[in-house]
C-alpha cells in the first residue's frame, strides 16, 4: 500500500528545472533509496515534498490526503519527518532538548493548560521527556544528553539529527545524504540502524551517494538525473543497468578531476 | 568556583530561599530613599528585560522598539487613571493587554520579513510611537507628558512610599518570573529556542514558526506593558522621553550584558550592572551615550554570551 | 509653485541618493545595517562647518578634508567594530554593535559641537535665477549638479574599474571572491571609506542648501538611507538612486502641501510599508535560500 505518492512534481528556479515531473510512490514499511549525481534534483525534490519549497506544479499525496504546497510545519504534523543534507541540529542547546524539540508536535500540551491545568501540563511534558530518554538510549546517546549538540562528534550529530526526526513518531522518515562525511565504519553502523528502524515498522526514504550503502540498505531504488526520474528497480536491477552505470561512471570521473 | 552545589536541588532551594528572604527584607535594611528608588528602577528594568529575553534570548528576534510597548503600558495607565477614573488594578490589566495586542500587530510581519528587516520595523514603530506621544497633544499632552496620576490602590491598600512601590514591583517581578518559567519549561519555550537556532529546521519539526514568533514577541510585550503601568503610578507622570530608542537599546544591552537565553535570571545581572553604571555616571550625563555605546560594542566583541549567559545568538 | 517644489524635491532626492548609495554598497557587501552611517557623515559635515566658519578655508578644500575625515571614521568603525563580527551568523549581533557605534560617534560629535541646530554657511552665493519660467536658487542647481556628478562618477567607477568589479565580486559571494585572490578586507575597508566620503559630500550639500546642520540629522540620515535603500532595493546602486528620489520628492511635496511635521511619520511609514509589501524593493530581486 503506498503511503506517499507524487504525481508529476516539478520545481523550477527561474529558468532552471530542478525537478522535472517526477512520479513515484513509497510503500508502507519499505526503504526506498534515491540516487543520482550531484545536482540531479534529489534534495529539491525532497524539499518540494516536505513543504520547504512549494512545487511549481504536480501533486503530492500522503496517506491518501493531498499535501501539495502545505507549509512545512503542517506536513511535519501529518507525519513526514526529515533530516538535512548539510546537518541542521540545533547546535547551542543540549542533545536532550534537540530531541525534545523533535517531539514538539506530539506533545499534546495546549498553552492555557500551563496555567489552568499545571499538573496535567507537567505530566505530559514528563511523559515526553521519558519517551525521548528511551529514544536516546536506543541510539546510545543517553549519556551525552546534557552535551551541547555542537560538541558532539560529527557522526554523533548525524545520529542526533535522525533521532530528532524520529522523536515525532513519523509515518515516513526521509534521510538526505545521512552518510555524508562519515567513515566506512560509521556508515556500516548507520546501515544497520536504518535497517533496524525499518524492521521496527518505519517507512524510510534515503538519499545517498554511496552505492555500497544504498545497495545494502534499500528495498527499491529510484535513479534521478537532471531533475527527472531515470530508472526504478531493485538494487540488483539498478546495479546491473548499463545506463545507470554510465551516469555514475561519468560522475565519478568528473569527481576524480 | 565550584558551581555544583548551586546546581544541586538542595543548593538551589537554599539559594532561592535566601535570595527571597533578602529581597523581602531589603526595605528594612535599606532605609535610604535614594537607594530604594534605585532598587525600584531596577525592578522595572528587570520586568522589562525578562520579557525582552523571551523575545531576544529565546526566540532570537531583535526588537528595537521595546520601549514603545513599555510606553503603551505607561500611557494606557496614565490616561485611564487620570481621565476615565479607572482604578489601578483595572488600568494595570488594560495596559498589559493593550501592550500585548500592539505586540501581536507589530509581530505579524515576522511571518514574511527577515530578521534584520523586522528589526527595522520595530525601530520605526518605536519612533512612530514617540512621535505620536509627542505630537498628539489633545490625547497625550505632548512633550509635557501626563502628570498627576493618582495614587494607586490595591484592594484598599494605598501605595505611596518607596517601600510600598518596592513590594508592588517585587510582586509584578515575581509574577513575571513564575509565568515565564512555566512557559519556557514546556514545549513552547523549546520551540522559541528552536526558532532562534534554526528557523527552517524548527519548521520541519512541526513548529508553526510564524505563530510562535508572534507569541514570544507579544508575551514579551505583555510584561513591558506591566512595567509601563507600574512606571506611570510610580513616577505619577509619563513623558515621551521615557520611551526613546535609547531606552530600547539600554534594555537590549542589559539583556546581553547579563546573558541571553535559558537562564531567566541572567538578564537581571545586566540590569543591576547597567542601572548602577548609569547612576554612577549620572554626573557625567554628557558621556552617557558614549558609555552605553562602548559597553554595547565591547560586551559583544569580548563576551557575547554575557555574564551568565549560556548561549549567544548562534556561534 | 509645483514646478519649484518638484525641482527642490529632485535636488533633495539627489542628495538622499548620494547618502544612500554609500549605505547601500556597504549593505550589499556585508549585509549589515550600518546604524552609524548617518552619524558618521554628520561628523564629517560638522568638521566641514568648523573648517569653513572658523578657519575660513576654501570650500572645495574644506569639503575634501571633511570627506576624508568622514571616510576615515567610517573606515575605523568598520575596522574596530564590525570586522570581527562579519560572519553571517553574527548579523543580529553586529546590528547591535552598529547601534553602539552610532551612539559613540554621535556622543563624540555632541561633545565637540553640542546638539543645537547650527547655521551652515552657503558654499555658493545664494542667488535666484529664472529657468524655464521657474524661480530657482543657484545653490539648489549646484547641489543637484554635484550630487548627480558624484553618483555618475561612482557608477562609472563601479562598472569599469577593476576595483569596482572586485567590489561586485565580493558582494556576490565573499568566499568565492576570497578564493579568487581578491583582498576582502581591503575591499570592505575601501567601500566603507567611499560610503563615508559620499555621505559627507551629501551631508555638506544638504546642510549648505538649507543653511543648517544639527546632530539630530545623523540618526535621521541613517533612517533616510535605510528607507531609500529599502524602497529601491537594498544593495543596488540604481535602487539607491530611485529610492532617494522617491523619498526626496514625496517628502518635499508633503512638506509643502500638507505639513512639514508629517515628514518624519512619512519616513517611518514608508519604511514599514515597504518592508511589509515588498522587502526586496522596487529594483531588488527575491532570492530563495538553498537548503
Ligand atoms: N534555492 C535554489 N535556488 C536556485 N537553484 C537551486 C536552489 N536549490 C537547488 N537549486 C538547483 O537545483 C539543482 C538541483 O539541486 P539539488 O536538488 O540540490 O540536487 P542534489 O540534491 O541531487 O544534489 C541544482 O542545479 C541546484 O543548483
Ligand atoms: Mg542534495
Amino acid at each position: 500500500m503506498p503511503i506517499l505518492e507524487t504525481r508529476d512534481v516539478t520545481k523550477r528556479f527561474g529558468g532552471l528545472v530542478a525537478v522535472n515531473q517526477v512520479c513515484m510512490t513509497v510503500n508502507n514499511n519499505e526503504i526506498l533509496g534515491i540516487i543520482g549525481p550531484n545536482g540531479a534534483g534529489k534534495t529539491s525534490f525532497i524539499n518540494a515534498l516536505t513543504g520547504i519549497y512549494k512545487p511549481s506544479s504536480g501533486q503530492v499525496f500522503f496517506q491518501d490526503k493531498e499535501i501539495t504546497g502545505l507549509p512545512a510545519y503542517k506536513i511535519a504534523k501529518q507525519g513526514i519527518s526529515r533530516t538535512f543534507q548539510n546537518l541542521r541540529v540545533f547546535s547551542n542547546i543540549s542533545v536532550l532538548e534537540n530531541v525534545l524539540i523533535g517531539a514538539h508536535c506530539r506533545i499534546d500540551n495546549p498553552f492555557h493548560h500551563i496555567f489552568l491545568r499545571p499538573l496535567r501540563s507537567r505530566k505530559i511534558e514528563h511523559q515526553a521527556y521519558e519517551k525521548v530518554i528511551a529514544l536516546l538510549k536506543n541510539v546510545g546517546l543517553e549519556e551525552k544528553k546534557e552535551t551541547l549538540a555542537k560538541n558532539l562528534a560529527y557522526g554523533e550529530q548525524r545520529i542526533l539529527e535522525i533521532c530528532r526526526a524520529l522523536a515525532s513518531d513519523p509515518q515516513l522518515l526521509i534521510l538526505d545524504e545521512p552518510c555524508a562525511g562519515m567513515n566506512s565504519m560509521e556508515m556500516d553502523t548507520l546501515a544497520d540502524f536504518v535497517k533496524k528502524l525499518r524492521n521496527e515498522g518505519n517507512t524510510i526514504v534515503v538519499i545517498e551517494h554511496n552505492m555500497r550503502f544504498m545497495m545494502t540498505v534499500s528495498d527499491r531504488i529510484i535513479v534521478m538525473t537532471a531533475g527527472a526520474k531515470f530508472r526504478e528497480g531493485t538494487p540488483e536491477e539498478i546495479r546491473n543497468d548499463l545506463e545507470v552505470q554510465k551516469v555514475y561512471l561519468g560522475e565519478q570521473e568528473a569527481e576524480r578531476c | 568556583m565550584d558551581m555544583s552545589f548551586f546546581e544541586s536541588k538542595m543548593g538551589r532551594g537554599l539559594l532561592f530561599g535566601g535570595l527571597t528572604i533578602c529581597l523581602l527584607l531589603t526595605p528594612t535594611f535599606v532605609t535610604d530613599i535614594y537607594i530604594l528608588s534605585i532598587f525600584n528602577l531596577m525592578i522595572i528594568y528587570a520586568i522589562l528585560c525578562m520579557g525582552l529575553n523571551l523575545i531576544l534570548g529565546f526566540t532570537g528576534l531583535l526588537s528595537l522598539g521595546h520601549a514603545a510597548f513599555y510606553g503603551i503600558g505607561a500611557y494606557t495607565t496614565a490616561i485611564l487613571m487620570t481621565r476615565f477614573g479607572f482604578g489601578f488594578v483595572a488600568a494595570f490589566c488594560a495596559s498589559a493587554v493593550l501592550a500585548m495586542i500592539a505586540g501581536i500587530i507589530i509581530a505579524l510581519p515576522t511571518r514574511k520579513v527577515r530578521g534584520d528587516y523586522f528589526c527595522l520595523i520595530t525601530l520605526a514603530f518605536g519612533e512612530i510611537f514617540r512621535l505620536v506621544a509627542t505630537s498628539w497633544i489633545e490625547f497625550t499632552r505632548g512633550a509635557m507628558g501626563i502628570v498627576g496620576i493618582p495614587i494607586p490602590k490595591i484592594f484598599g491598600l494605598q501605595i505611596v512610599t518607596e517601600t510600598h512601590f518596592y513590594y508592588l514591583g517585587l510582586g509584578i517581578l515575581t509574577f513575571t518570573y513564575l509565568t515565564l518559567r512555566a512557559i519556557t519549561k514546556t514545549r513552547y519555550g523549546r520551540a522559541f529556542i528552536a526558532i532562534r537556532e534554526d528557523e527552517l529546521a524548527a519548521d520541519t519539526m512541526g513548529i508553526n514558526t510564524s505563530i510562535y514568533k508572534i507569541m514570544a514577541f507579544s508575551i514579551g510585550c505583555l510584561y513591558a506593558g506591566m512595567a509601563g503601568s507600574f512606571l506611570a503610578v510610580y513616577q505619577t507622570a509619563v513623558t515621551p522621553s521615557n520611551f526613546r530608542l535609547e531606552e530600547s537599546c539600554l534594555m537590549i544591552i542589559m539583556v546581553i550584558v547579563g546573558g541571553m537565553g535559558r537562564n531567566l535570571f541572567a538578564p537581571l545581572a545586566g540590569v543591576a550592572v547597567m542601572t548602577v553604571a548609569t547612576e554612577v555616571f549620572r554626573s557625567t550625563a554628557e558621556y552617557r551615550m558614549l558609555i552605553i555605546g562602548l559597553i554595547m560594542i565591547l560586551v559583544l566583541l569580548i563576551r557575547p554570551q554575557g555574564i551568565f549567559g549560556s548561549s549567544s545568538f548562534k556561534n | 509653485m509645483l514646478g519649484e517644489v518638484i525641482l527642490v524635491g529632485v535636488m533633495v532626492g539627489a542628495v538622499y541618493a548620494l547618502v544612500t548609495v554609500g549605505y547601500s554598497m556597504v549593505f550589499g557587501i556585508l549585509k549589515l545595517m550600518n546604524f552609524a552611517h548617518g552619524d558618521t557623515y554628520i561628523f564629517g559635515t560638522l568638521i566641514c562647518l568648523t573648517l569653513l566658519a572658523k578657519y575660513n578655508i576654501h570650500p572645495v578644500l574644506a569639503i575634501l578634508i571633511a570627506a576624508i575625515a568622514g571616510g576615515g571614521l567610517a573606515f575605523l568603525v568598520e575596522l574596530l567594530v564590525y570586522r570581527r563580527l562579519r560572519a553571517p551568523q553574527h548579523r543580529l549581533i553586529s546590528m547591535i554593535t552598529a547601534l553602539g557605534a552610532a551612539y559613540v560617534v554621535q556622543n563624540i560629535s555632541e561633545l565637540q559641537w553640542g546638539n543645537q541646530v547650527m547655521s551652515f554657511p552657503s558654499i555658493v552665493e545664494s542667488k535666484f535665477v529664472t529657468l524655464l519660467g521657474l524661480q530657482v536658487s543657484v545653490t539648489h542647481i549646484i547641489t543637484l549638479f554635484v550630487a548627480v556628478l558624484c553618483i555618475a562618477v561612482l557608477i562609472l567607477f563601479m562598472r569599469y574599474s577593476r576595483y569596482g568589479k572586485a567590489i561586485d565580486c565580493v558582494s556576490q559571494d565573499m568566499d568565492a571572491a576570497s578564493l579568487m585572490g581578491i583582498p576582502i578586507n581591503r575591499v570592505v575597508s575601501s567601500v566603507y571609506f567611499m560610503g563615508g566620503v559620499l555621505g559627507v559630500v551629501g551631508g555638506v550639500l544638504y546642510s549648505s542648501a538649507y543653511n543648517a546642520v544639527s546632530l539630530g540629522m545623523g540618526f535621521r540620515g541613517t533612517l533616510i538611507a535605510f528607507t531609500a535603500a529599502v524602497i529601491g532595493g537594498i544593495g543596488s546602486l540604481g535602487g539607491a538612486l530611485l529610492g532617494g528620489m522617491i523619498l526626496g520628492l514625496s517628502e518635499n511635496l508633503i512638506g509643502v502641501y500638507v505639513s512639514s511635521s508629517y515628514r518624519d511619520p512619512l519616513l517611518y511609514s514608508l519604511l514599514i510599508i515597504m518592508l511589509l509589501v515588498k522587502p526586496t524593493g522596487i529594483l531588488g530581486n527575491s532570492d530563495q535560500t538553498k537548503v
